[in-house]
């Protein structure tokens, strides 16, 4: 069976491989093209990016520091400030769906 | 109208987290016939007209959102004569399931010391595997451009609701949220009514319990993911409820806006 490449983004709200995870999300390719039924899941998969490392995924995106815009504008809310990106390769599983 | 009022605390807790639960807001009996209604439902009436001559007069729903306690919510708020903004009745079938879905709503929206409300009704007995809709309570400062957070699968804090028929929700339009699968076969609706304000949204509420200290501590939540920025959404929370409570002067803990404020300098 072809391995297809997975995805793990852990969203942080500091950018070092040791934070804490407060968001995440799985792009698993090979168990098909998307989530059509998401299970809800209380903790995330890891507890933070070194954990997942050690359980075979590679960081392929850290996240860089970010530059602060001088004033007020420094402390402008928006989306949660930092990823880290794994990847593993993991056997395809045939998609019932997509293979119609 | 005044009893209906919410106290110090609750508007606090609305400021910090987003949104409030009520439980038997709405009678059965009227949820019942309310249900109906919803199934046929059409599209938005006159955007940005006042509520009260826009809203149907002598339906089950226009009968529900003009309940004492629901006025008195309304009336908290965004003041007892708000603007009809939009409504929908979201309908997931039995047995849709649903995929990723966090979003924010309408557009990207900065208004400073405003924040429109959304009541959401739920007509029927909403358990778990029905899907209520989930929120993520205090992301409400937090801007973004509608669906792109659906990049966000999973969040720490997430909450649904799991309710029985006559729950209202009530949040700020702007706290990221989203559907759930319907894993049962009944359809499971969800009445959403937006409003917005006509006047500045401060002392609105019942103002005798602000000194409770249950309102620092509501300010204070954490709610999960906030980790490195929760002293920066204290922040926002802090001076919304300057502007809502009318107390320019307040802050809690180590007052954090005395960083953007206190400079003898700049004087
Ligand atoms: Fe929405």
């Amino acid at each position: 069976m072809a391995e297809v490449q997975d995805i793990l983004v852990l969203f942080q709200t500091t950018p070092g491989l040791d934070a804490q995870v407060v968001a995440w999300s799985r792009y698993e390719a090979s168990k098909g093209p998307g989530i059509t039924d998401l299970v809800e899941e209380a903790e995330p998969p890891y507890r933070n990016a070194m954990a997942a490392m050690r359980d075979g995924w590679q960081v392929i995106q850290m996240s860089e520091m970010k530059h602060r815009p001088p004033g007020d504008a420094a402390y402008e809310d928006g989306p949660l400030p930092y990823q880290t990106v794994l990847s593993r390769f993991n056997p395809m599983v045939p998609d019932e769906e997509t293979a119609q | 109208m005044s009893e209906h009022l919410l106290s110090a605390t609750q508007m606090a807790q609305f400021v910090a987290s987003g949104y409030l639960k009520f439980e038997a807001m709405v009678p059965r009996d009227l949820c019942d016939a309310c249900l109906v209604e919803m199934q046929h439902n059409k599209g938005y009436l006159a955007v940005g007209t006042p509520f009260e001559q826009t809203w149907p007069k002598g339906t089950a729903l226009g009968d529900a959102f003009r309940l004492p306690q629901v006025r008195g919510l309304i009336h908290s708020l965004v003041g007892p004569d708000p603007l009809y903004d939009h409504h929908a009745a979201h309908l997931v079938k039995g047995g849709v399931m649903k995929g990723p879905d966090m979003h924010q709503d309408s557009v990207i929206d900065f208004r400073e010391n405003y924040f429109d409300i959304q009541l959401s009704l739920f007509p029927a007995d909403t358990p778990d595997e029905m899907g209520g809709t989930f929120l993520i309570p205090g992301t409400q400062f937090r801007n973004v451009r509608t669906s792109e957070i659906t990049m966000y699968q999973h969040m720490r804090g997430k909450i649904w609701a799991n309710c029985t028929a006559g729950t209202m929700y009530v949040w700020n339009t702007r706290v990221w949220h989203g559907a759930r699968s319907n894993h049962t076969n009944t359809d499971r609706y969800m009445y959403k009514l937006r409003l917005n304000p006509t006047q500045p949204q401060a002392g609105l509420f019942d103002l005798s319990d602000l000194d409770n200290p249950a309102v620092g501590a509501a300010l204070n939540t954490n709610h999960g993911w906030e980790g490195n920025e929760h002293r920066y959404e204290l922040m926002r929370r802090v001076q919304l409820w300057r502007f809502v409570s009318r107390q320019p002067g307040y802050d809690i803990g180590e007052r954090f806006l005395r960083r953007r404020e206190y400079n003898p300098a700049a004087a």
